[in-house]
């Protein structure tokens, strides 16, 4: 076994330094795609409400819109805000500093820049129209190059780390960090480069989206939370020696899971077969986390583990009901309709919130600073804390009765759009309240980073103790 | 609060960390070998667990083979097994010979049967089309050339081309075609003779060698 | 986990299970999907799209069309499909060789339009007709104005331009883009039958899933 140096084990040391500037880019990035895709969609639920709202514009036509405010949500918030906290975690559990930093630098900013791109892209008429996987033929091969660019550091702080044993959270981001590419350039490949044949793009589509979400956005969340809830707790996590199964569980069946948007579709019936059944077999993986991670739904006065609390919950619930609606007699009815909406908003809360969650216990030490504002971190965990629930509710509502009106051929297409709009006019007022919390999340990081580091601000961090092993 | 000491625990812009990542990583790895069990006992967890997990596998693999139609590519619907009947689309032989007959047949025997008084005899009724498969099925495979009574009129000038796949047939009608429009002619406009079946068309032209038309004589001479 | 080769060979073998089952399983099953030959009506189901449908569906595709509309038809007892006049029958895989990106789709505030060619022809819509429709909109669906060209007559009025909607002495003419649209809206037909497309008969007992 390795002995530290000192530096190594103070609370902001050496470790974060090499991090500072490219993960404080990254988030601040990541924070700036969000703030711009919740603007896109309010104006995208107001183009539903008012069919006319911005139809003379071309460049913002209803499904342009759609597909631009997916992919700045996905490719702007999602992803670079998981890179960001999965790299700080690897570098923190390496117990050494980040090597290639740069590369983190200059990916992210070609990332950027190339989704900044690909919108312009999607704006001007070259969407690709997979769900997940909007953006144009001629970005994608520069975003492949700016994630492996970013994602090499901490393949390079998991080889490079100091303790031969791991922990779960690096298992999971290594997995995200490694299988993200693969799909990635699978899908590149057989849909824009050289596409397959007929139906079989869809099937590529759904399988590249469904392992998006549940293999590189999920374990990244999963990961800040096997982190994050020990190390503010100071307790080793109960039924520790299950974390295994639930890890494989999630990567043996997640991956199979695509084919539920398929159901009753022109794809060959085994598919959403298997998907169906996956979804259900995959909820070994989150009984498993369930078990691990059971006392954070005690958070205590901590506000970075309340808004993990809430993020789990919402991780688990999203399970369950991928499970549970992707049934096919209950899919019968959310095929189409909001609710698939609702789901994938699901599991989209469960990831910010407990990137949220991360990000508020990483940003002072990475910028060795204390946040300036209590009032702004507690503004905003109230507008996710109302927001987001509202959100998914009211869209679950409108598409289990859209669905329900679907079935009925005698209910024209547009009495049921008139029944769901009461839903849709919440649903929009619940992502102004979101769009409210994140900006104030986006102008208080703007602010730790012009905050004032010094030894004064270092002292503000305690010396954490050892954790003791003690039986689960 | 002063800024020289840490601050407090549950304050909002500082989370404090309760344990150090080095032993986080150290305590886990311990914990990942599992409590020991000093009392031999059974532990419930591990139990309960694989009764669940057991559970969903058991449940996940009964509907994947219930649904899954074998893995097959040509099944769309869930409840269906692959390849349980011949999965040739059927034609409907009336449509078949309607199709067949307002291609060809009409330009003589025109769209309601009757044909031309004195040119073109009349399938409505008709002995000809009513009565023996065999004759019929050979005058519309080799053609019919020469005078023919139809109905107690006499037709002088007969020619009926060959349709079937025969050398000299300028249509080459499949066996199916032949047999379907016959089929419609014998069901048509009042007719009620029974269906004419594809193989009997198929077993007809095999059995006859390569032959100009037919005349009424040799027609009559066959039962 | 502390041997990273073996962590990393799972990994692979898990996902590399996932990859070849649904990406290479379902292209060894449909990759190589061909069309069939009608008897009744001498042509090969599915028929190619001309090449004004295929400009059109790079329209559909790019106006993001997607986000309301699926072309894919449930079976007639799984839904109300047949119902609400979609189609006759289950979409299969088939329908969609020619198709250079199938738009399948996820979301019906709008109709289904897999057999929206076939819909126009028996209510005889013409082609004037739909492109009226699509320059104001309707229901729920937004006009698209950018669509046409607002223009000075000058000379013979041009014979494509929409009546009624412009203002005197000027002429409304769709542009190429949308006659492209509306030809492969035409094209939209899933009229004939395939035989893994039929519906199931089954014994009446086994109606789990479907009700």
């Amino acid at each position: 076994m390795t002995t530290f140096s000192s530096p190594a084990s103070a609370e902001v040391s050496e470790i974060d330094r090499s991090a500072r500037w490219p993960l404080a880019f990254l988030i601040f990035a990541s924070l700036g795609w969000l703030v711009a895709s919740g603007v896109l969609a309010l104006l995208n639920t107001l183009q539903i409400l008012n069919p006319a709202f911005l139809a003379d514009c071309e460049w913002l036509t209803f499904g342009r819109l759609q597909a631009i405010q997916e992919s700045a949500f996905l490719y702007g918030w999602a992803v670079n805000a998981a890179l960001a906290v999965g790299l700080w975690i690897l570098v923190r559990l390496s117990a050494a500093p980040l090597r290639g930093g740069n590369f983190v630098a200059v990916g992210a900013v070609f990332w950027s820049l190339g989704l900044l791109l690909g919108l312009v892209g999607i704006a001007t008429g070259h969407m690709s129209s997979f769900a997940l996987f909007q953006l144009p033929a001629y970005i994608q091969p520069l975003m492949l190059a700016a994630f492996a660019a970013m994602a090499a550091p901490g393949v390079l702080a998991w080889t490079g780390r100091r303790e031969r044993a791991t922990f779960a959270s690096q298992w999971y981001i290594v997995a995200a960090l490694f299988l993200f590419p693969w799909a990635f350039s699978v899908a590149q490949v057989m849909l824009l480069f050289a596409p397959v044949r007929g139906v079989l793009q869809p099937i590529i589509a759904t399988w590249y989206g469904q392992n998006f979400l549940s293999l590189f956005l999920g374990p990244v969340a999963v990961a800040a939370l096997y982190y994050l809830l020990p190390k503010i707790k100071g307790q080793v996590l109960p039924a520790y020696d299950f974390a295994p199964y639930g890890f494989w569980a999630l990567l043996i069946f997640s991956s199979w899971m695509g084919g539920r948007h398929l159901i009753g579709g022109p794809v060959p019936v085994w598919l959403p077969t298997v998907a169906i059944a996956a979804a259900s077999m995959a909820l070994i993986h989150h009984i498993v986390i369930g078990l691990n991670l059971r006392s954070l739904f005690a958070p205590g006065a901590s506000l970075v583990l309340k808004f993990a609390a809430a993020g789990f919950a919402a991780y688990l619930l999203a399970g369950l009901v991928d499970a549970v609606f992707s049934m096919r007699g209950v899919a019968l009815i959310t095929h189409f309709t909001y609710f698939e909406q609702a789901q994938l908003q699901l599991f989209l809360a469960a990831f910010s919130l407990i990137i949220f969650a991360a990000i508020y216990y990483l940003g002072p030490r990475l910028l060795g600073v204390a946040w300036p504002s209590t009032t702004l971190i507690r503004a905003h965990f109230l507008a996710s804390l109302i927001g987001f629930p509202v959100l998914v509710l009211v869209l679950a509502l409108a598409g289990w009765r859209q669905g329900l009106e679907l079935l009925d051929a005698e209910i024209s297409l547009r009495a049921i759009a008139a029944h769901t709009r009461p839903w849709l006019q919440v649903a929009a007022a619940a992502q102004a309240l979101l769009l409210f919390g994140n900006l104030t999340l986006f102008a208080h990081f703007a602010r730790l980073l012009c905050a004032q580091r010094s030894g004064e601000s270092l002292a503000q961090f305690r010396q954490p103790q050892a954790l003791e092993a003690t039986a689960s | 609060m002063s800024d020289q000491n840490p601050l407090h625990n549950d304050d909002p812009r500082l989370e404090q960390a309760a344990a150090t990542d080095e032993s986080l990583i150290r305590a886990h790895d311990k914990a990942s070998a599992g409590a020991p069990d000093l009392h031999a006992a059974y532990r419930l967890l591990p139990l309960a667990l694989l009764f669940i997990f057991s559970g969903l596998i058991f449940y996940g693999g009964t509907y994947l083979n219930r649904y899954s139609a074998h893995f097959s590519g040509e099944v769309f619907d869930e409840r269906q097994l692959p390849g349980g009947e011949v999965q040739v689309a059927q034609v409907d032989p009336i449509a078949l010979g309607k199709r067949q007959y307002t291609l060809a047949c009409v330009t003589c025997h025109m769209p309601n049967g009757q044909g031309l008084p004195t040119v073109y005899p009349s399938l409505v009724d008709s002995e000809w089309v009513n009565g023996s498969e065999e004759r019929l099925i050979r005058i519309v495979l080799h053609g019919l050339k020469g005078p023919v009574t139809v109905k107690g009129e006499t037709f002088n000038a007969a020619a009926m081309p060959a349709f079937g796949q025969v050398p000299t047939s300028g249509y080459n009608w499949s066996d199916e075609r032949i047999a379907a429009v016959l089929t419609y002619i014998r069901q048509e406009w009042g007719n009620e003779a029974a269906p004419i079946e594809t193989a009997t068309v198929a077993a007809i032209r095999s059995q006859i060698p390569a032959r100009t038309e037919w005349s009424e004589a040799e027609l009559l001479a066959i039962p | 986990m502390k041997n990273s080769a073996v962590f990393f060979l799972g990994l692979f073998a898990v996902f590399a299970l996932s990859w070849a089952g649904v990406v290479l399983g379902t292209h060894g099953q449909l990759g190589e999907l061909a069309p069939h030959f009608d008897e009744m009506e001498e042509k090969a189901f599915p028929l190619r799209q001309s090449g004004l449908a295929a400009r059109g569906q790079q329209v559909f595709q790019d106006l993001g069309c997607i986000a309301c509309h699926t072309q894919q038809v449930r079976r007639p007892d799984y839904g109300s499909d047949k119902a609400r006049g979609w189609g006759e029958r289950q979409s299969v895989a088939r329908d969609y060789i020619y198709q250079a990106r199938p738009l399948l789709g996820s979301n019906r505030a709008g109709p289904d339009l897999a057999n929206y060619g076939a819909r126009a022809a028996e209510k005889e819509m013409t082609e004037a007709d739909m492109l009226v429709e699509l320059y104001n909109g309707g229901d729920e669906r937004p006009p698209h104005r950018f669509l046409f060209e607002l223009r000075k007559i000058v000379g013979e009025p041009s014979p494509k331009a929409l009546h009624g909607v412009a203002p005197e002495g000027y002429e409304l003419v769709p542009t190429e883009r949308a006659e492209n649209l509306i030809a492969y809206l035409l094209s939209l037909k899933q009229t004939y039958q395939f035989a893994e497309a039929r519906p199931y008969e089954g014994d009446g007992e086994t109606e789990g899933g479907a009700e």
